[in-house]
C-alpha cells in the first residue's frame, strides 16, 4: 500500500503518534514511534481491539522480565511493535481517540437522519 | 472525511462483540449436549442419547447461522474456543436439569442482545434474533416437560427406562 502523502487525511493526533486515513486506498495509517504503516481497515480495528485487551495493571502488578515489553506482530504488516508499558498507554489513548473520530461521522449522519424535520438550529 | 469504518461493515461494535459471544455460547451447549449424548450412551439410555445428539446438531446449526449473519453484515465471525464442557453427570435426571439450565441461560442471553439492539437502535439484528427468541420457547417448554417425566412417571423400578423410552416423543406444538 502506498499513498501520496497528500491523500492523508488525519482522524486523531496525540503527542505519541497519529492515525491518518487514505480515502483512496481505503486504508488506515498509524504513525507511532517514528514509523508509518498502513493497515487494511480490518487489519486495523483487529490491531486496535489488540491494543484494548492489553491489561496494564497485570504488566504493572508483574515482576518478572517479560512484563517490561509487549510485542505485537500484526498479520499481513512489516511492522512489529515493541512494546514498553508507557507506549501501551501512549498507543491506548491514540486508538480510543481514533475509535471515536472514525465512528463520529456515522453517529452524526444517523442523527441527521433520523431527525429530518427538525433541523440542527446554532446559535 | 470518507466513512471507511461504514463502508466495511454495518455491525456496530458492540452488537459484533455480543454476537460473537453468541456464537460461542451456541459452540458451547452443543458441545455439552454432545457430552450428555455420550454419558446417556455409556448408561444405556439409547433415546436419550439420540435426542441429545440431535440436539448437539441443532446448537451447531444456531451457531452457524449466527455466524453467517455476522459475516454478511460486514463484521468478523470468530470461530470460538470451547472449554469447560462437563462429561461426567450425577445422575440420569440431573443431565435434564443442566440441559434446561443451559437453554434458560441461553434465553438470557438473546434477551440481553435485544436490549442491546434497541440501545443503539440496530432493528436489523434485533429481526435477526426475533427466529432465535421463538425458537428458546420450544427449547424450555420441552426440557421441562421431559423434567415432569422424572415425577410422574417415577424413577423406580423400570421407570428410568420408561422414561427414556419417551424422550423422543416430547415435543412442542404453538397452535
Ligand atoms: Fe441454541
Ligand atoms: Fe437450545
Amino acid at each position: 500500500m502506498l499513498c501520496g502523502f497528500a491523500s492523508l487525511e488525519e482522524v486523531f493526533r496525540t503527542e505519541f503518534g497519529a492515525v491518518l486515513q487514505c480515502s483512496n486506498k481505503n486504508c488506515y495509517w498509524l504513525e507511532f514511534a517514528g514509523d508509518c504503516t498502513p493497515f487494511k481497515v480490518t487489519d486495523f480495528l483487529h490491531l486496535r481491539r489488540k491494543i484494548e485487551e492489553i491489561n496494564l495493571s497485570e504488566l504493572l502488578f508483574d515482576p518478572s522480565p517479560r512484563a517490561d515489553f509487549t510485542i505485537i506482530m500484526p498479520f499481513r504488516s512489516q511492522r512489529c511493535f515493541v512494546l514498553s508499558v508507557s507506549d501501551v498507554l501512549n498507543l491506548k489513548e491514540l486508538m480510543q481517540g481514533a475509535k471515536f473520530m472514525m465512528e463520529l461521522p456515522g453517529i452524526i449522519k444517523d442523527c441527521l437522519k433520523a431527525a429530518p424535520t427538525s433541523p440542527l438550529i446554532i446559535g | 472525511m470518507k466513512d471507511l469504518l461504514r463502508l466495511k461493515t454495518s455491525l456496530n461494535e458492540e452488537i459484533e462483540k455480543i454476537l460473537n459471544d453468541q456464537v460461542k455460547v451456541e459452540a458451547h451447549s452443543s458441545a455439552i449436549y454432545l457430552a450428555m449424548s455420550s454419558w446417556c450412551d455409556d448408561q444405556g439410555f439409547d433415546f436419550s442419547a439420540g435426542y441429545f445428539a440431535k440436539q448437539a446438531e441443532e446448537e451447531r446449526g444456531h451457531m452457524l447461522k449466527l455466524f453467517n449473519y455476522i459475516n454478511d453484515r460486514g463484521g468478523k465471525a470468530i470461530s470460538p474456543e470451547i472449554i469447560n464442557v462437563p462429561n461426567d453427570f450425577e445422575s440420569f435426571r440431573s443431565v435434564f436439569e443442566t440441559a434446561l439450565e443451559q437453554e434458560m441461560h441461553v434465553t438470557a442471553q438473546f434477551n440481553n442482545i435485544a436490549e442491546k439492539c434497541f440501545k443503539v437502535k440496530d432493528f436489523v439484528t434485533f429481526q435477526f434474533i426475533q427466529w432465535f427468541l421463538a425458537e428458546q420457547i420450544e427449547e424450555e417448554y420441552v426440557a421441562r416437560r421431559i423434567l415432569e417425566m422424572f415425577d410422574v412417571i417415577g424413577e423406580e423400578g423400570t421407570g428410568r427406562w420408561e422414561i427414556d423410552k419417551h424422550i423422543p416423543k416430547v415435543t412442542y406444538n404453538a397452535e
